[in-house]
């Protein structure tokens, strides 16, 4: 492969670029989290300081809505995944020729674009809701019911698709051969199907979890006047913005890094284990590094690291620095006021002078980047 | 309906009544109240007038064209073409286009490379690498490509301190932000698309055109690209779907005068409360992605079967 | 407590495809029972239909005299071992082993004990926790057996439970699997496209060809008194000689062929019209190199080519414009062998021969 196909300084550079196109957005966002700048932004660098992982979490409107979407999340991986696996049994028992149709139907969600599922979710429950004469405190009126089933209608085909997967392997033979043996079909489900479909399910569950709870262009319509946890994110960003947010992607990127390594450590483990030799290797001989290399000692050791940096962080106090920097500012400020009325003064114009603070970036955002509207909301 | 008899027959023999009722209720309900119905009761409220709730189902609720027709027309009553929504129309559909060919380029090399240079510790890597961004929120990814490119983001701060330009420029009103973010929010689905794809090619065939001197571009386009095509089919379908549809991105993205078609049944659905014109938009975008993708699907002969695996 | 099993005419189709064509038999409680026929001529269907997957278009199953028409798989007295065996990955081998007992709700101490029993008799005693996939081919075999036996049924159907092994193995596994049917005396219904196995296992095998069930008899009388060229021609070596009838005499008819007229017994008690177009089928062990000239049957023919395989010699000969074999027993190479142009004079003995008609309809 060396023979320039694709391997190579070639590959090397394209991969090295490519990661750090999708890895550069972040580590800047990271760093902006500990800027004590109002305005998230790496320089000019003021002064390091965790305060803003405390406006994050005193930001009640997200607070709530966090509860909201695990209440959600949860709901829809009990309704999606049942729901997943009902389309991918019907997929893998169904006669070949309806198969093709019901595979463009159930996958059709997916195509439909959400804010489209979110406006016919609302719009045919409320019609139901009106033919059956019911008021506006019913369910059918209700964010959390809509966002449950708007969600579900194209989640579902998430799970259908991982499901359906693991099925397109199962030997149909296991089934037959359960059922010879005196099983009834619903033990032979039970007993034989369900357990090899178990690691799927799982995978299915934890997916159509994510999806509902960093779903968007649905939920904006479905919640109605309530708001989930990315409702709310996009709403503060929309309208103004601060470095809290990084701060919420600081957490969100250190509990995935966590989640990665102890399930690297636990796929090493587990090939090593599968390879039948596990006595072989040298981690696995000392009892030490042994002990160190299981998945539950890593994930204790960098949970353990984490909370040291944050108590360690937690006891940083900015205030000196930011006093610094504050009275910094207001030197420049006045000397730059100073300078205006100098000029004005010599100008002698008519009008008189506006009280406009000297902007330093003509905002183009529509007021979100102004400092006055920087306060959390 | 007698193959759904035949079916839940053959399938409770199989499975057990239990499991046979449980899959024909779930698919069922499924499709008819959560696909179906909502459709079709989106597409009934579009062609009505937006009325107050006690007139709803009154002798004013009539079907009508007007939605559609102010799309076509707007206020001009059919005299001139209302440039402004049509165009913002055409808009959208053109720079998903252009997200989805940019991903198709930006993803086919690693997917290749996953696919057939990594091996081992540097493949699964690649694969932690590719995957822990995108466990960040959609809003979050969005807000990490304001801060790059706004005007005193990284990208003007780094490109005015090496006097690339003197001006901060605004790559917010330029719409760059938000193609480049739209293309990074869906790098992943293309990537394993693509991958699942291009893994099942056999490396000895590329080893062998190598063996006859063929080029590099040309074993790829003979040999390599063949075998893609359904991964890349895929992973285009659901990238234009996602992007045309995006609602997020723009809204934090777009600059204040560029607006995406979503906005537009944001706004009237939501901003204005006129739910038969947001419904009216809303069956106009389906109808026209799902045309453009069924066209793209019959010109590069992909079927709908590829989508997903 | 034996059950026989009675195919009462049964037609299984597939759509428009017929794969069972009016299969209409009685297998006996306790007989070793086997179906043979090349690939695809419907051995599986016949199977799976008696153990309940598929049901017959036409006719009926009886196990036991009962009709099996509306008798799900997991309520008929038969165990089918699967062509791919079908153990279940997940499973441990003891758990494998007891998963009829499982679905009984039999409690879990007696469940093991009866496993290891099974292990025992299977000779793969202390396997019990071991993964499926840690057996070798043979033991998964044994494993598949004795799951179908802890099942405790009266009929075992086995279909082509030896052709993923290798030669030794499999031939290890025919005794086996015999010594196992006389031990536990049930009826095995056994499919096989190998007529190796058919022949040294079963009381009785059937031969099937495209849905068809040629000819049912023990053994020997397949082997030596086939009904139909097909199974004359599928079941051993044959050499087949065409010709028309010149006359009959009794159960012994002569035809009239491009070798010289050739005498053999009418198969069936038939009798044959002259002139009717027939074939005689006579083995390759049968012909023999006649050194003095024989009284019936002398072919002259000529040698071709001859293979060496240890105990016997096949010599490939050409007579009258046909290609014959004749296997030869290497101990004493005669005179006629050693002579320089390859000339040879072959025989057999007309009752060692068999006659079939080309058209059946014909004669009676
Ligand atoms: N479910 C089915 N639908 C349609 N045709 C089938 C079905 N099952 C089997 N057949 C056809 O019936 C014929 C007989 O198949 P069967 O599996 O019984 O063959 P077999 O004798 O067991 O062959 P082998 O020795 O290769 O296992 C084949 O031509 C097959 O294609
Ligand atoms: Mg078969």
């Amino acid at each position: 492969m060396n023979r320039g196909v694709g391997g190579g300084l070639f590959a090397f550079s394209y991969t090295l670029l490519f990661f750090l196109f999708l890895f550069g957005p972040l580590i800047i966002m990271v760093i902006t989290a500990f800027n004590s700048s109002a305005f998230p932004r790496v320089v000019p660098w003021e002064c390091f300081t965790t305060d803003w992982f405390g406006l994050l979490i005193r930001n009640e409107r997200l607070m709530t809505g966090l509860w909201t979407s695990l209440a959600i999340g949860i709901a829809v991986v009990a309704i999606a995944v049942p729901f997943g696996l009902a389309g991918a049994l019907a997929l893998a028992d169904i006669g070949p020729r309806l198969r093709a149709g019901l595979y463009a139907v159930l996958i059709t969600p997916i195509l439909i674009p959400g804010v489209v599922l979110g406006i016919s979710t609302i719009v045919f429950w409320s019609f139901v809701g009106r033919k059956l004469g019911a008021g506006y405190d019913t369910v059918f009126y209700n964010g959390l019911f809509l966002t449950l089933l708007g969600q579900v209608a194209f989640i579902a085909s998430y799970a259908m698709l991982i499901l359906s997967a693991r099925l397109q392997r199962f030997d149909p033979t296991l089934t037959e051969a359960a059922l010879d043996l005196g099983a009834t079909p619903g033990q032979a489900f039970r007993k034989i199907l369900l357990p090899f479909l178990k690691p799927a399910l799982g995978s299915a569950a934890f997916i159509t979890f994510l999806a509902s709870f960093e779903n968007y262009n649905t939920t904006v319509f479905t919640i109605l006047s309530g708001n989930t946890f990315t409702t709310a994110l996009a709403s503060k960003v929309r309208h103004g913005t601060d470095p809290s947010l990084s701060a919420l992607a600081v957490i969100i990127i250190a509990v995935t890094l966590i989640g990665a390594m102890v399930q690297e450590a636990h796929h090493r483990r587990r090939d090593l284990l599968r390879g039948g030799r596990p006595e072989r290797s040298r981690l696995y001989a000392n009892p030490l590094t042994r002990l160190l290399t299981h998945p539950a000692a890593i994930l204790l050791i960098l949970v353990g690291c984490t909370g040291a940096i944050i108590w360690q962080a937690s006891h940083h106090d900015a205030q000196a620095c930011r006093a610094d920097i504050l009275s910094e500012k207001q030197r420049v400020q006045e000397r730059l006021l100073q300078e205006q009325q100098q000029r004005m003064q010599q100008r002698q114009t008519q009008t008189p002078a506006a009280p406009t603070a000297p902007s330093n970036n003509p905002s183009p955002f529509g007021g979100a980047f102004n400092p006055g509207s920087l306060a959390p909301k | 309906m007698t193959s759904l008899a035949r079916f839940s027959r053959d399938f409770s023999s199989r499975h057990g009544t239990g499991a046979a009722s449980f899959v024909v209720a779930a698919v069922l309900f499924w499709i008819v109240f959560l696909i179906l119905l909502p459709q079709l009761a989106m597409l009934d409220v579009s062609f009505r007038h937006n009325l107050p709730r006690p007139e709803v189902g009154g002798p004013r609720d009539v079907h009508t064209l007007d939605n559609y027709r102010y799309f076509l027309f707007g206020n001009s009553g059919g005299a001139a073409l209302n440039a402004l929504d049509i165009g913002v129309l055409t808009k959208t559909l053109v720079a998903a286009v252009l997200v989805t060919v940019l991903d198709i380029l930006l993803c086919y090399p690693i997917a290749f490379i996953l696919a057939h240079s990594a091996s081992g510790a540097g493949a699964r890597l690649m694969v932690i690498g590719l995957i822990v961004p995108f466990w960040i929120n959609d809003i979050l990814r969005a807000f990490a490509f304001r801060i790059l490119f706004g005007a005193t983001g990284v990208i003007n701060g780094v490109g005015l301190s090496l006097g690339l330009w003197d001006q901060p420029i605004d790559f917010i009103r330029a719409d760059v932000a938000l193609y480049a973010g739209l293309a990074y929010t869906y790098v992943l689905l293309m990537v394993f698309s693509i991958y699942n794809a291009v893994e099942t090619l056999d490396r000895n065939q590329i080893e062998a055109a190598r063996d006859m001197g063929a080029s590099w571009w040309r074993v790829h386009w003979r040999i390599v690209l063949p075998v893609a095509k359904p991964g890349i089919a895929s992973g285009a379908t659901m990238v234009f779907m996602l992007t045309a549809g995006a609602l997020a991105a723009p809204q934090i993205l777009g600059g204040p005068s560029n607006l995406w078609f979503t906005q537009l049944i944001y706004q009237w659905f939501n901003d204005a409360g006129d739910w038969a014109r947001g419904s009216a938009y809303a069956t106009i975008l389906l109808v026209v992605c799902l045309a453009f993708v069924f066209l793209m699907m019959r010109i590069f002969r992909v079927s709908i079967g590829a989508i997903g695996r | 407590m034996t059950k026989d099993v009675v195919l009462d005419h049964v037609s299984i189709r597939f759509g428009g495809y017929t794969a069972v064509e009016n299969a209409h038999l009685t297998i006996r409680g306790g007989e070793f029972f086997s179906f043979l026929g090349p690939s695809g001529c419907g051995k599986t269907t016949l199977l799976r239909c008696i153990s309940g997957f598929v049901q017959p278009s036409a006719g009926r199953v009886l196990i036991g005299g009962e009709d099996m028409r509306n008798v799900g798989p997991n309520k008929r007295p038969t165990a089918l071992i699967f062509q791919n065996l079908a153990l279940f990955p997940l499973l441990t081998v003891a758990e494998n082993i007891a998963f009829p007992l499982e679905v009984r709700r039999v409690g879990r101490k007696q469940r093991r004990k009866r496993a290891d029993e099974l292990l025992e008799m299977i000779a793969l005693p202390g396997t019990g926790d071991k993964k499926v996939h840690e057996l070798s081919g043979g033991q998964k075999q044994r494993v598949a057996i004795a799951r179908a036996l802890a099942a405790e049924p009266d009929i075992l159907l086995l279909d082509e439970p030896l052709s993923a092994l290798d030669l030794k193995l499999r031939q290890h596994m025919r005794t086996e699997l015999r010594a196992i049917q006389q031990r536990v005396g049930l009826t095995f219904i056994y499919i096989t496209h190998d007529q190796g196995e058919a022949l040294t296992m079963s009381d009785q095998v059937a031969v099937m060809n495209a849905g068809v069930i040629e000819q049912i008899d023990n053994p020997e009388t397949i082997y030596n008194r086939p009904r139909t060229p097909f199974v004359a021609s599928f079941v051993g070596e044959s050499n087949a000689i065409h010709g028309v009838v010149l006359s009959q005499t009794g159960r012994l008819a002569t035809l009239d062929t491009p070798l010289g007229p050739l005498t053999g017994q009418a198969a069936g008690g038939r009798t044959y019209l002259p002139k009717e177009r027939c074939t005689l089928f006579v083995r390759p062990e049968q012909l023999f190199i006649a050194d003095t000239p024989p009284e019936v049957n002398t072919i002259k023919a000529k040698r071709v080519n001859e293979e060496f395989e240890g105990s016997i010699r096949t010599l490939y000969l050409q007579a009258g414009g046909e290609a014959l074999r004749l296997y030869h027993m290497n101990a004493a190479v005669s005179a006629a062998l050693a002579s320089g142009d390859g000339a040879v004079t072959v025989s057999f003995k007309p009752e060692q021969a068999t006659i079939l008609p080309d058209d059946p309809a014909l004669s009676g």
